[in-house]
Parts: structure tokens; sequence; C-alpha cells
């Protein structure tokens, strides 16, 4: 009995030296460099600032700040979710970050909508810029948050475009996040953009077009909650699709895509959100529709800091002139090494198209999933319209709620 | 194209099969010397992480492979050393390892998390790979799929068919009987605890740097079961329990593909994503349930013993027991 005793107490030791050899500060403190008379601008991000996907996307635009702005400084605290932080809430990282001299604010997940909500009633003198959110236009918003997006149904009708280019089998996967008014409108675009050019430039007809939309549940893979997107990119492959078109925050679509290419399948992958997602795997990366938050980021806190800020619901379109150009263009669109010549030229066709205004794909007669009436014969969507869309279109896969 | 189709998702389910054969066989050969290292679930997770880490930190797959495996050998001495010198419980030993390992890991891998990192390169086996349909599903892969091809053969004839294996089912079956033949039944338990703990590493390793790239939280949650589950349902041969992970895996595929089956809208995704743990534990309990010996009772008495060692195992005598020296 007391040799049992003493084994337990030795067993206990030893996990508690292992513990306290890995040991040090547990509690995730944002980073931050602040010297006198700087000006503090927070960023929250819901994934890590590395991902190379969304979250990094937002990073970069902070950096972006910093160098074209004098006497700035940003604090950031990243992978803020429930699976990553559980017991972190908006509310506590924004005390932080306003203790830490924080005036304004960008919240950059929809995630985040009603906690910034509440966290903009606690810093009326703070600004909260709401990526992605529309309680601006719907008058929700407290009177210091302002609501920024990109125009990314253009990015997701090019991804389209390049997919239905690219595509033999006919079929094209879309690996979803969660389902919502954003995610909806952006799977529907690229199915847009994928009919538009698989009936003009291939001259197919476009109701031979399968367009599979798998949702996993969440803006990444949380294992046990949503259904992982690895095996979810693989399932895809396997029912014949050669294209797989990533809506996630991370590149999970890319890097299977690859791995199959590799194995001898003929497959491509379109990521998103970060402008370096193709480096994954470039020979099969069709090319990627990514935010450049950069320069909205930087005229919002040019404005606060002139005072001449005011809340604005601002859905930004690209520069049509150049929409890979760093420093105007809110969402642009970089072809990817696995783009063939002759689909290149095509997909620059399509994008001139958009520009100019001749191509325009939001139009009627388009039908909901159900079959209901979302655009009546020769009508055009208003913003409104798309931003707010209640179902997929008819013809595409997938669930609609 | 229904053919390409069950090709292909053979061809992945082979893939993804890899970490569970590797596991399950890491596991068999320590309980086949008796000792039970429980601890699979959390060793998974940290030689997991340690094993991306490692790549990532220094952009070589092969040191990533390597430290899993030490990461699994270190777990399982601590299995052995608990409850071979020790002489603790080794279920108890192993629950709280468990759970050990998988805060280690999670609380290690914070700077890890979701970041695109390095992975084991695939590699078609050249003539090989275009057999008709063998070809695609067994050899377009990556060389931890063909090691666990590998581990499965070897182990098999390790143990069935080599001296020394013999000894080992010696060590498992009756400690007291190999002991007075002269082995030294507690040097050896060490020696296939820690063996089966690199293999447990390795599965680690093929998660995080083969088929599920990367790492998360609970990235590799359940995993460790389910092995320990698919080695009693392979009845501790390692042939059989690799029929069980690639039956495993057939469930997951399967559960995959009724999920888009429009009969089944409206199923919440989650039951597809849990069923298969449901059917593997259903499995077992019926495999081990008395109306089986019913069943084979209604055979002549030859076939229905053959029978039942076909379906079932029997597990080694010295599982689980602590010997002692006299």
């Amino acid at each position: 009995m007391k040799e049992r005793f003493w084994s337990l107490v030795a067993i206990l030791a030893i996990a508690g030296l292992m513990l306290a050899a890995c040991g040090g500060p547990a509690t995730p403190e944002p980073v931050t460099e602040e010297p006198e008379e700087t000006h503090v601008f927070g960023v929250i991000l819901v994934g890590p600032y590395n991902d190379h996907g969304w979250s990094e996307a937002h990073y970069t635009a902070a950096e972006y700040v910093t160098e074209h702005m004098d006497n700035t400084e940003f604090v950031y605290l990243d992978k803020l979710n429930p699976a990553d932080r559980p017991e972190t809430t908006l509310e506590q990282v924004v005390d932080d970050m306003v203790s830490q001299g924080a005036q304004v604010i960008f919240t950059t997940s929809d995630d985040f909508k009603e906690d910034t909500d509440r966290a903009a009633e606690k810093y009326p003198d703070v600004v909260f810029i709401h990526i992605s959110g529309d309680h601006v236009l719907t008058g929700d918003a407290p009177s210091n948050v302002d609501n920024y997006m990109g125009k990314m149904v253009y990015g997701k009708m090019i991804a389209g475009c390049a997919a239905a280019l690219a595509t033999d089998t006919g079929t094209i996967g879309y690996v979803g996040p969660l389902i919502n008014e954003e995610t909806r409108r952006l799977a529907s675009a690229a199915y847009l953009g994928a009919r538009y050019c698989y009936e003009n430039y291939r001259g197919e007809d476009p109701d031979d077009l399968r367009f599979i939309v798998t949702w996993i549940g969440f803006w990444f893979n949380i294992p046990g909650v949503t259904l992982d997107p690895t095996e979810v990119s693989n399932d895809l492959i396997n029912e014949g699709v050669d294209v797989l078109i990533s809506g996630i925050d991370t590149t999970e679509a890319i890097v299977v895509a690859g791995q199959r290419a590799a194995q001898g399948d003929r497959v491509f992958a379109i990521p998103y959100d970060y402008e370096g997602a193709c480096e994954e795997a470039p020979d099969i990366c069709l090319g990627v529709p990514y935010f450049n938050w950069g320069p909205g980021y930087l005229e919002r806190v040019q404005a606060v800091r002139d005072g001449t800020w005011a809340p604005q619901f601002v859905w930004e379109e690209p520069d049509w002139n150049d929409i890979n150009d760093r420093d105007s263009s809110a969402v642009g669109f970089l072809p990817g090494p696995g783009l063939e010549d002759a689909w290149a030229e095509r997909l620059e066709a399509f994008i001139a198209g958009l520009a100019d205004d001749s191509i325009t794909l939001f139009v009627g007669p388009l039908n909901y999933q159900d079959g209901s009436t979302f655009l009546a014969s020769g009508e055009t969507a208003s913003d409104e319209q798309i931003w707010y869309m209640q179902q997929l279109l008819e013809g595409m896969e997938g669930p609609s709620e | 194209m229904e053919f390409d189709f069950i090709v292909r998702t053979l061809a992945s389910m082979v893939f993804s099969s890899t970490p569970v054969v590797l596991a399950a066989i890491g596991e068999t050969i320590s309980e086949k010397s008796g000792v039970i290292n429980l601890s699979l679930d959390g060793s998974i997770a940290l030689s997991a992480m340690t094993g991306f880490a490692v790549a990532f930190t220094t952009g070589s797959v092969t040191l990533g492979i390597l430290a899993a495996m030490m990461v699994g050998a270190l777990v399982a001495l601590l299995v052995a050393f608990s409850c071979l010198t020790l002489r603790q419980e080794q279920v108890a030993v192993g629950f709280v390892l468990t759970m050990l390992c998988t805060e280690l890991a999670d609380f290690l891998g914070n700077p890890f998390v979701r970041r695109p990192g390095p992975s084991v390169p695939p590699m078609p086996i050249p003539y090989l790979c275009d057999i008709p349909f063998l070809g695609p599903i067994l050899f377009r892969h990556n060389a931890m799929v063909y090691l666990s091809f590998l581990v499965v053969v070897a182990a098999w004839w390790w143990i069935a068919r080599t001296q020394p294996g013999l000894k080992l089912q010696g060590v498992g079956e009756r400690p007291e009987s190999a002991f007075a033949r002269g082995v030294d039944v507690n040097l050896l338990r060490y020696v296939y605890t820690i063996v089966g703990g690199a293999l447990v590493g390795l599965a680690g390793a093929a998660y995080s740097l083969s088929i599920k790239l990367g790492w998360s939280h609970g990235h590799t949650t359940g995993i460790g079961w389910i092995a320990l589950a698919i080695v009693i349902f392979g009845g501790w041969t390692p042939w059989r329990v690799a029929i069980g992970a690639y039956f495993f895996a057939l469930l997951k595929a399967l559960g995959s593909i009724l999920q888009r089956n429009p009969a089944f809208e409206g199923v919440p995704t989650q039951i597809f994503s849990s069923a298969p743990f449901a059917l593997m534990i259903f499995a077992l309990l019926l495999l081990s349930s008395k109306g089986v010996d019913r069943v084979l009772a209604l055979f002549p008495p030859q076939i229905a013993r053959r029978l039942d060692r076909l379906i079932r195992g029997r597990a080694p005598g010295g599982l689980g027991r602590t010997f002692v020296q006299e």
C-alpha cells in the first residue's frame, strides 16, 4: 500500500515537472510596441494572423497602414474564436486595446457583429470598423460603428469563369463555410461566372454544368464541430469535381487538389482571400480572388485622425482600371500558374467585360433554388438584393440553409 | 464514371486510414507483450503536433516524422515505467497520460494552429501505379502510406513467424512460464511498448504531415480511441487489425457519400461524421455477444471453432497484468 502511494507521488511529480518545464505565461496578450505620441489602432482577427487566408489579408492591411502613415502603430489579437480562445470575449479584447490607446478598432469577422455593437456602446469615443457587417445599413449599429466590405462577388465571378474554362468533367465543387447571406451571395456569384463562361467561351450548354456546394459549417475547420474540409475536398474530387473553388478562410481545398494532382488526377483549385494563397500548390492553381484591405483601412484610419469620419456602409467596387492595383482596388484576382494561356486570354476578356459593364450577371430571369423568382426577366439586381440573397440559385446543388 | 468513383473512393479510403493503421498496429504490438498503452489518443495528438512543429521549424519532413516517433516512444516509456517498474494500474496511467498529452499538445501547439506547412510529398510507384484498379488504389500515394503497408506485413511476420515473435507472445500470454524459461519478461515488455509507442508517434506524423496537414486544437481527437477499439476488433492479429482500420475508413467514406444523397436530406451532418464511431462500437458489441455463440452452435463444432477464431480474437492472457518476478 505504502509502495503504491509513493509510486503515485512519483508519477504526479513527473507529470508536474513536465508541465513546469513547458510553463510560461499562458495568457495571450496582444503584441504592442508603443512609443510616445503615436496613434494606435486595433485589429481583431478570427483566425491566425499568418493563415495565408482571410486573417492574414487583414493583418497585411494593418501593416499597409503603418507603412503609409507616420506615427502609427497597431495592436492585434488573432484566433478570437470559440475553438482557439473559448474563454476570451470580444469585449475583453476591446477593453485591452482601448487601454493601450486604440482609437480605431477593426473587427474583422461576421461572427463579431453583435459583440462589436455592444463594445461600441461601451466605448462611444472609439471608432469601430466592422468588416462584412450590415448594421449601419439596417440602422441597428451605434453611431460610432462603420461597415466596410470589398465587392468580392466580382472576384468570385472571375473564379467561377476560370473554373468553367478549365473543367473537363463539367463539374465544379465549392467548399463553403457556414451558410449566411454573404456566403450564399459569393457561391451564387461563382456559379453565375461559371455559367457565363461555360456557355460563351466553351460553347457548351450551361445547364449541363454541375456546381456542387458543400458547407463545412464554419469559416475554418473546428474538429468535432465542422465537417473536415480535407475530407470534403477529397469527397468532391471523388465525385467527379475537377475544379475546387474555396470559400473558406483556410487553404485545405488547394492543398488537397495539389495532392490529388500529384497522385495523377486532373484537378485544379481556386483558393480565396489572400493573394499569396496559390503558393500552396502553384501548378494547379487557376488564380485567387483576394481582398486588398489596405487602402480601405488607410482611408478610415486617416479619416478618424482628421476628424472627418462619419459612419457609413461601404461595399467597395474593385478599381476597374486595374483590379490588382494594391493602392486602389479593394478586391482583385491574381491568375495562377495553372491557368493555361488560352484560358487566361478569355478570362481577361471576361474581366474587361465586367469592367465596362458589357457583362452583367445578376440579371433576370434568375430563380432561387426552390423555383421562386429572385430576379424577374430583364431585372438587374440592386446591391441590396445581391447582399441579401435568401437562397442559392436554381441549378446549384447543395443546401441553401 | 461510376467505376472511377469507386476507385477514387477506395483510394482515398486507403490514404486516409494510414494513421489508424499505424496506431492500431503499434498498440497491437504493445498489447501482445501484455501492456495496454491507453494513452493513444493523447499520444497521437502530441506527436502530430510535435511532428508538424518540427517539420515547420526545420523545413524537414523527415525530422518531423522522427520527432513524432520519439514523442510516441517517450510517452510509451512513461507508460512502461509507471506500469512495469512502479507497478501502477495500466488503465489509470494511460488515462492520465491521455489527458496530459492532449492538453500539452493544445498548449504547446498554439503558435502552429492552422498554419500551412510542409508535408510528405506524393510518390506514385512507377509501373505498379499503372495496374488497372489496384494501381490507383494502392500505389499512387506517398511514402507514409507505403510504410503503413510494410508495417502491417512486418508486424504480422515478426509476431507469427519468428523466434523473437514467439517470445513476445509468450511474455504476453503467460509471463510466468516465459520467465521460467529464462525470458526477461519486463525487459521485453519495455522494448515492445516503446516500439509500439514509436509507431503510434508515426501515426501522429501521418496525421499532421500526410493526410490532414497542419495542426489545430482537437486535430486528431477520437482517432486514438478508435485505434484501441480496432485492436480488439482485429483480435490482436496485425492483418485483421489492418482490415478493421480500413473498414472504419470505409464507414466514414460511406457516411459522406450518403450525406449527399437526397434521400438523407435534413439529417444533421453530425450524425454522418459520428456514425462510424458508433457503428464500430456496435460491431464490437455484436462480436462479443452471446448471440454469436448461439449462431456458432448451429455449425459443426470443428467449423464453429474455426469461424470463432476467424471473427473473434482472444486477448493475450497476461494483458494488463503486472508481472512480479518472484
